[in-house]
């Protein structure tokens, strides 16, 4: 598998008022096209930091260094605007809170269309078309009715559907999910990582799944890479890394994980898929 | 080199902000001026025909000369006096009152509450200067009807305020302890709850100050307030009205007077008003 | 919605009516007898013309049924007549409001079109110098007085460079006085859209915007600037408020003929019943617009257009 994302020697630096503070302290990892890659860790680990570095939306007092390849272009390097035109293109982002991260007053149709009319130049009309059809792909009942919506008509998982669906629309060949499931209910859970393994799948992206809940690990990724203070201090195929520990901290971490008789017996005991009916969620 | 910047930085300790050290300069040149200026004036504010009628600004007469030959110098100093004492009048007695109304609303039930809160709102929904005006139509013009009408102008803001702070501390666990121990709501707010929201009420008092010397300079320019020939900004202003083409300084010394004062205080209140409300901090 | 106007109507006109009730009252808390005040500046001011007066302003009745009398009287579009020629007081008013209409709303374009730009650019520059010298403007456009303002105005543009006129009411006459309060409340607007942008560019959904990869003046103008005006209509009745506040001392500096320069020569005159009659439509033409601007909000926001 040659990888589509890989991150070389990154660190992230904040200047704080009592001196210079790493938040992300020489991480290097890769993903391939058709894999989910979980980078796991406990809040403050550096790994949402390690993200949006990728998308180049640190926060202005953080400086990021090292290499930072997305289909073969050094994301670091790039203007502001030649970076505009990677993201959501090459790389798409989704984020921990539905309720906020979509614009209150505009349209659902509005927001699944503008990246397609940025990106590739078409009518408005012609993006309506390709959203409806993703939206329907990620298994958004009534998806004519829901694009004349506003976000706050539709659920938490419903928006969260959303979300995906625009990311995708653009076809990008990784998908950053920074904690995606973390504030929905866990019924709505079990259905958005259902989703996010089934486009694995069926479309090939690479997934970069961002986690502190070691059962989301078990449940969709392929790898899994442990994250602590900055640090990668583990990395390597789930199963291993979950049935046979190295680093003590990965064992504390499955240690305190409440279900860790789930995790171990892995896939296939998740109780069977919900078709989700319009407004159940 | 980020090192060593922070060493420097440590050393001088906490810094006054510029808009602060500008606001507290201001300030106190025009109160030196309000305080001394039976002392720094050269010339008696409404003696007339001191030197020549609308000469321009000399060494002798530093602003100039008005319409009747008055040292401009003299009337703009002495007018610091009338405009610090009018609004500090009004704010004092506006805060008094409003603060009053506001505890009042916080502490005495919720009838008077929903009553009282209505009134202030529907009163605050108008512009204070315009209360200022009504009241002092009237009153009757003249310096101590202006000054009433510009306290009771302030009086819903003040109000409005208390009412915010005192709703704020009565949530606060230790009222409801108090009120268990069967004390009376009158001793619970002289005791526990004052002592709590005075020092914001007089941050907030800063914010009513520069509105009060706004407010009195449109008054006495409109011929409602203060009187001629007394050297208040808006009056010289109003009375000078006519010779301004010829005599231009008449026009710009009463006037940057009343901007820099009201703009010292605008300074001194918006910063005081951030230190004293930590979330209007964070935004802004 | 219709709830919504309903709620709105129901509040605007419990206010009108406190405002009515109050200024009907105003006339009786002043210290000593009206009459007297009024009469003051009159040389007519013998005992029989007093006691004309008094009967004709129903001093004579219980002050409760004077007020009650002044509130049905009002609701039904009777504001009296003044002291001075016994005109009716509602006819001289509404004669005038368009005038003064037509300056509040120049003056409020003014504020508006100077103000939005201005708190845009001080917001997505945070902590820079553009962000301390617009933030400059804005202490100092609250700092200086109108009044004062429009006598440089007057000054600069007529007596020195005598680009336009002094006083009057045409097109050319409506300039300065509509930037004299441009100016001074484009200050207050600066401020609102500053602090509504900070808080919506911190959100959420500006940084969803930016990884979609949309132009960050597509993110700044189509997802921040927008709630942002959105927010800000809420706020803009506070504005028209207070300009038309400011505006009844500019109309007089400029001699412009609307109800603020009526009302100044009516308390000029003491003429009690022309100033209360300018306080009920001043509060009137406010309430108004506040309630057409929250219904427009209620409008504009889908989340309130749901209810």
């Amino acid at each position: 598998m040659t990888a589509f994302l890989s991150v070389e020697n990154l660190s992230v630096r904040f200047e704080t008022k009592d001196g210079p503070f790493l938040a992300v302290d020489d991480v290097s990892l890769e993903l391939a096209r058709g894999e989910i890659l979980a980078l796991v860790g406990e809040s403050g680990s550096g790994k949402s930091m390690t993200s949006l570095a990728m998308m180049r939306l640190l926060p202005e007092t953080a400086t990021a260094t090292g290499d930072i390849l997305i289909d073969g272009v050094d994301v670091l390097a790039l203007g502001r605007r030649a970076m505009e035109d990677v993201r959501g293109a090459r790389v798409g982002m989704i984020f921990q809170e539905p309720m906020t991260s979509l614009n209150p007053v505009l349209t659902i149709a509005r927001q699944m269309t503008e990246g397609l009319v940025r990106h590739r130049r078409i009518s408005r009309g012609e993006a309506a078309v390709r959203a409806l059809a993703t939206l329907t792909d990620v298994g958004i009942p009534e998806p004519d009715r829901v694009m004349r919506q506003y976000p706050h008509q539709l659920s938490g998982g419903m928006r969260q559907r959303v979300m995906i669906a625009a990311a995708l629309t653009l076809d990008p060949g990784v998908l950053i999910a920074d904690e995606p499931t973390t504030a929905l209910d866990v019924t709505v859970q079990a259905q958005v990582l259902d989703l996010l393994v089934d486009l694995k799948n069926r479309l090939g992206s690479g997934i970069l799944l961002i986690t502190h809940d070691i059962g989301v690990v078990a449940e969709t990724a392929d790898r899994v890479a442990v994250m602590r203070a900055g640090r990668i201090v583990e990395t390597g195929n789930v199963e291993a890394v979950l049935s046979a520990p190295q680093h003590p901290y990965t064992k504390g971490l499955l240690a305190s994980h409440l279900t860790l008789d789930r995790v171990m017996t892995k896939r296939g005991s998740r109780p069977p898929r919900l078709t989700e009916k319009a407004g159940a969620v | 080199m980020s090192v060593v910047l922070e060493a420097k930085r440590k050393r001088r300790g906490w810094r006054v902000p510029w808009n602060v050290a500008l606001g507290l300069g201001l300030a106190a040149i025009v109160l030196a001026a309000a305080l001394l200026s039976s002392w720094i004036a050269p010339f008696d504010p409404t003696r007339m025909a001191v030197g020549p009628r609308l000469a321009g600004p000399s060494a002798k007469f530093l602003f100039g000369t008005d319409e009747f030959g008055r040292d401009l110098f003299s009337r703009v100093l002495t007018g610091a006096r009338l405009s610090l004492g009018i609004g500090f009048c009004a704010v004092v007695s506006g805060l008094a009152v409003g603060g009053l109304v506001g505890l009042v609303a916080a502490f005495a039930g919720r009838l008077i509450e929903a009553v009282l809160l209505r009134v202030i709102d529907v009163l605050y929904s108008f512009p204070d200067t315009l209360i200022a005006l009504a009241l002092v139509a009237f009153l009757g013009p003249g310096i101590v009807n202006a000054t009433i009408a510009i306290a009771i102008s302030l009086v819903p803001f003040y109000a409005r305020v208390a009412y915010g702070l005192a709703a704020a501390e009565r949530a606060k666990p230790y009222i409801e302890a108090a009120r268990l121990a069967g004390i009376n709501s009158g001793r619970l707010v002289r005791v526990h709850v004052m002592p709590n929201i005075g020092q914001s009420l007089i941050v907030m008092a800063t914010l009513g100050f520069s509105s009060a010397i706004l407010s009195a300079a449109g008054l006495s320019f409109l011929g409602l307030g203060v009187q001629p020939p007394s050297p208040e900004w808006g009056a010289i202003l109003a009375s000078g009205r006519n010779y301004i083409t010829k005599a231009p300084w008449i026009l710009i010394f009463p006037g940057l007077a009343i901007c820099l004062t009201v703009l010292s205080f605008n300074l001194i209140g918006d910063s005081l008003r951030d230190l004293a409300d930590p979330r209007r901090k964070r935004t802004s | 919605m219709i709830r919504l106007i309903a709620k709105r109507l129901t509040a605007a006109f419990a206010t009108v009516l406190a405002v009515i009730l109050l200024s009907g009252v105003l006339v009786h808390v002043v210290p000593g007898d009206p009459v007297t005040a009024m009469m003051a500046q009159s040389v007519t001011a013998t005992p029989e013309a007093m006691d004309e007066m008094r009967s004709r302003l129903g001093l004579d009745l219980p002050v409760w049924m004077q007020v009650g009398r002044y509130a049905l009287n009002a609701l039904s579009g009777d504001l009296g007549t003044t002291i001075r020629g016994n005109e009716p007081v509602a006819r001289l008013l509404l004669e005038r409001l368009p005038n003064t209409f037509m300056l509040a709303v120049a003056g409020l374009g003014i504020a508006l079109l100077l103000g939005i730009p201005l708190g845009f650019i001080a917001a997505v520059n945070r902590g820079t110098a553009a962000d301390a010298a617009v933030m400059i403007v804005a202490v100092l456009g609250v700092s200086i007085p109108g009044f004062w303002l429009g006598l440089v105005l007057i000054q600069v543009f007529s007596l020195h460079l005598r680009w336009l006129p002094v006083a009057g009411t045409d097109f050319r006459n409506l300039i300065l006085p509509a930037f004299t309060l441009g100016l001074t409340y484009c200050a207050l607007v600066a401020r609102m859209t500053r602090s509504a942008l900070v808080e919506i560019l911190a959100e959420d959904y500006i940084r969803t915007a930016r990884a979609r990869g949309l132009r960050e003046h597509q993110v700044l103008i189509v997802h921040a600037l927008r709630p942002a005006l959105i927010s800000i209509v809420t706020v803009v009745g506070l504005v028209f408020a207070y300009l038309m506040g400011g505006q009844v001392i500019v109309e007089n500096v400029f001699s412009w003929n609307g109800i603020g320069r009526l009302a100044v020569q009516a308390m000029l005159q003491r003429d009690y019943p022309m100033i209360q009659g300018f306080i009920v439509i001043f509060a009137t033409s406010v309430v108004v617009v506040s309630m057409s601007l929250d219904i427009l909000y209620g409008i504009l926001d889908p989340r309130m257009r749901q209810r």
